[in-house]
């Protein structure tokens, strides 16, 4: 790093000469310590899943969760410092909170993401400061069907002026990632962490833009991703978590969730079952799955 | 002459005559509900061995004008209990979002624990007490039907005071002169609450909405009616009063065309 | 007038085409909302040489109609499990069933701390005046109830407090609270207190001797608060549907439910 030294480091919001803001690149440093985290736009849902390292042998299995839900429809998970983690979660309810209050209806992800984003770009402008250690994955499900509006008494007129429209399209899965700069994108697969460059190289051969992986899959293919990117940091025990978000027919019923243990189970045990198989047939492998492109454009 | 920032928009004195004071009220005192508005009539509940039974009807009234007429008053909460309004529609409304937010907020925590029909009640009760205690009352009185922590069927009353009772049959408003009678001959006490079927429950909770539609004259034939069991809620909420019967009319006296 | 003395030029010297100062409607708005209501119904509680009685009918009513069968104004205070089985103080409350409600949370959570923080049960003494602190609290918007404490004193003996909704109270022999207060009581006068009571033959005028009171026994007592009871169903449309009596001994408190007329 050409930082060091040079003073341009030293506060948060000051640019270098060649318009860098190094503060900003630190706090990725610390994201990219942090355990994988991954989430999955399926067709019908949303996958968030983490590689949750275990620091202490005290600690109690499945205790101390680190995918958090922040309105009904929509879950948070976070690489980097966990407690700045805590915070980004802390005002993401808020920020759904108020939102009910003023426009009586959820926020939607894309809001969601982008008040997030102004939210996290605001700590790179002031030396009073520092920016958030994280990375954030929000994914949400916004309502595929017309929803009423909260505490909506009627259903107002059925056809004419001010009728329903006829076939009008609503909602459906988002996942958006969020870094400590502020900016945020939309992704059909994204993935944060240690692991990352890994786990995005198993996303991309999932061919998720053209819509095909169901929930179901997605869960299990988001197991593996996590099994596959703590090769990285094979030397350190891990836990699973993972939550889900489906349609308002499938399993969750539009909520976030966690998944089931009996699914979640089952999901670990493929993944786990894939990578011993890695291992003895790495090159049959190669030629199963087609290699597809970068699929990661919006 | 009218530079000073009270006399902007206002009306000469001298050219209109003494401006009125009484819409003017800055420094008055802070005005509270003092009354409904737009109000729903009665409400109409019933335990049955695996659940409860509960009915609204559909309309929302502006004093006597049946102003609103397809307004839901049963409100579900969680999947596991139904909330039933009588009173002022706006404050329903309010208390809909906040119990909205605490469905939220209680799945904050992954516990997998929800709030069972007894905590919801609790709940709406304290709420409605601690605002009738600030003068500010929510115009309500609400019935809480679901199951409690056993999983048995509940139903409660809680009201704009405050005050809480429960009973194998509830009914609010007029209900509680026309329907609850009605219900009580059905089901005197828990025990026999604790006989009747689902068919039971509904054939005497659809009676009640009847008669309270006959002589309710801030009542409609359009109602919503839930049941609630350990298999979750059934609510419909575009029922139509079926088997009505006028033939009585005729045979009214003592008012009306029949004086004698 | 006070006009003359105001420093305000506003009101005083050459004036505008309407009068400045903000003038606000005559006379305060009246509110129309009452935060009160009865909820009918009757208490009663008498104590004898080793044990209390509490007793309370379990109508609910608002004017004339019965909203439940079965509401308790008879609870157990102050035990550390949500069944309150070892719980040593009982409140009753009858009048304005939500502050009733409101006052036995108050006083219960103020006792359980007590008992957490002292690591011994509040003695019916110390809460007696713990709950006349909390009424007169509310001295200016009373919880509209009368309340009865009952305990077992220092010496083992039967203890009830009685109080009006500020806070004013007194221990006695015993008190009827409520709807039918006014029935019960004189019976309770002449059966508990003796009152009217002379023995026969003991002379005319100063010379008429009273009954000696003698505390009663437990049975007697029991039979008493039924009959009293009894006699307020048939007369009083608030009271009915069934009895409830808390009965708090040495070894704990017993719990007895009674129908009463449900008419």
């Amino acid at each position: 790093m050409t930082s060091i030294g040079t003073g341009y480091d030293l506060t948060n919001s000051v640019f270098s000469p060649d318009g860098r803001n190094f503060q900003v690149e630190y706090a990725v440093k610390a994201v990219e310590n942090g355990g994988t985290s991954i989430g999955i736009r399926c067709k019908d849902g949303v996958v968030l899943a983490v590689e949750k390292v275990i620091t202490s042998k005290l600690l109690k299995p499945g205790a101390n969760k680190r995918i958090a839900t922040i309105d009904r429809h929509m879950g948070v998970v976070s690489s980097g410092l966990v407690p700045d983690g805590r915070h980004f979660v802390s005002r993401a309810r808020d920020e759904a909170a108020s939102w009910r209050q003023v426009y009586k209806t959820p926020i939607t992800t894309k809001d969601l993401a982008s008040r997030m984003g102004g939210y996290l770009q605001a700590y790179t402008l002031y030396s009073s400061v520092r920016p958030f250690g994280i990375t954030a994955i929000v994914a949400g499900w916004d309502s595929e069907v017309e929803l009423p509006v909260d505490g909506e008494v009627g259903s107002g007129p059925s056809i004419g002026s001010g009728g329903k429209v006829e076939g009008k399209k609503f909602g459906g899965p988002a996942l958006y990632m969020i870094e400590p700069s502020g900016l945020y994108w939309g992704y059909y697969g994204a993935a944060t962490g240690k692991g990352r460059q890994s786990a995005k190289a198993e996303l991309e051969k999932l061919d998720l833009a053209s819509g095909n992986l169901s929930l179901q899959d997605g869960v299990k293919e988001a197991a593996k991703i996590i099994y596959i990117a703590h090769a990285d940091n094979k030397d350190k025990e891990f836990e699973l978590e993972m939550t889900w978000i489906s349609n308002l027919d499938g399993p969750t019923k539009g909520r976030h969730e966690e998944v089931p243990k009996d699914i979640l189970e089952e999901a670990e045990r493929l993944a786990k079952k894939e990578l011993e198989g890695d291992e003895d047939e790495e090159e049959t492998k190669e030629e199963d799955k087609p290699a597809d492109g970068d699929k990661m454009e919006e | 002459m009218n530079h000073l920032p009270q006399a902007w928009g206002r009306p000469r004195d001298d050219y209109y005559g003494a401006y009125d004071a009484s819409y003017f009220q800055s420094n008055g005192p802070n005005q509270h509900t003092q009354q409904p508005i737009v109000t729903g009539t009665s409400v109409v509940a019933l335990k049955f061995k695996d659940g409860v039974v509960i009915a609204a009807d559909n309309l929302a009234s502006y004093g006597s004008l049946a102003r609103f007429t397809d307004v839901k008053r049963l409100r579900t909460f969680a999947d596991t209990s139904v909330v039933g309004f009588g009173g002022d529609v706006s404050d329903m409304q309010y208390l809909d979002r906040l119990l909205n937010s605490l469905d939220t907020e209680e799945a904050y925590t992954s516990s997998g624990h929800t709030l069972n029909a007894r905590n919801l009640h609790i709940y709406l009760s304290k709420v409605l007490y601690k605002r009738r205690s600030d003068f500010n009352p929510l115009w309500n009185q609400v019935l809480v039907a679901g199951l409690d922590e056993e999983k048995k069927p509940f139903l409660a009353s809680a009201d704009l005071l405050g005050t809480t009772f429960s009973a194998p049959s509830l009914a609010t408003g007029f209900g509680a002169h026309l329907a609850q009678p009605l219900l009580r001959k059905v089901a005197p006490d828990e025990e026999a609450a604790a006989t009747l079927s689902k068919e039971q429950a509904l054939e005497a909770v659809k009676e009640s909405m009847k008669v309270l539609f006959y002589r309710d004259a801030r009542s409609m034939d359009k109602y919503s009616i839930a049941v609630v069991t350990k298999e979750g809620i059934d609510l419909k909420e575009n029922e139509k009063l079926e088997n009505q019967s006028w033939a009585f009319a005729d045979q009214i006296r003592g008012y009306g065309t029949q004086v004698n | 007038m006070a006009a003359m003395f105001s420093q305000n030029p506003l009101m005083n010297g050459p004036n505008y085409s309407f009068n400045q100062a903000p003038v606000t409607a005559a006379g305060n708005k009246e509110h129309a909302f009452n935060p009160y209501t009865d909820n009918g119904g009757s208490t009663l509680a008498i104590s004898g040489s080793d044990f209390a009685i509490l007793a309370g009918d379990t109508r609910s009513t608002s004017g004339y109609n019965i909203n439940t069968r079965y509401s308790p104004k008879v609870f157990k205070i102050g035990g550390t499990t949500s069944t309150q089985d070892d719980a040593t103080l009982v409140l009753s409350v009858v009048g304005f069933a939500a502050d009733g409600e409101a006052l036995k949370e108050r006083l219960d959570a103020i006792v359980k701390m007590y008992r957490y923080q002292h690591g011994k049960p509040m003695s019916v003494k110390a809460c007696a005046q713990r709950l006349s602190t909390i009424l007169y609290g509310k001295r200016f918007f009373p919880y509209y109830v009368h309340a009865i404490l009952g305990g077992l004193d220092e010496e083992g003996r039967g203890a009830i407090y009685s109080y009006d909704p500020v806070g004013s109270y007194e221990r006695e022999q015993c008190r009827a609270a409520g709807a039918a207060a006014s029935l019960i009581m004189p019976f309770l006068d002449n059966q508990v207190n003796f009152k009217n009571q002379y023995i026969p033959g003991s002379g005319v005028g100063h010379e008429l001797q009273e009954r000696e009171k003698i505390p009663l026994p437990r049975n007697e007592v029991e039979d008493l608060v039924k009959d009293a009871f009894d006699s307020a169903v048939e007369r009083h449309i608030e009271v009915g549907d069934g009895l409830q009596m808390l009965i708090i001994t040495k070894d704990g408190i017993e719990e007895k439910y009674l129908p009463l007329k449900k008419d």
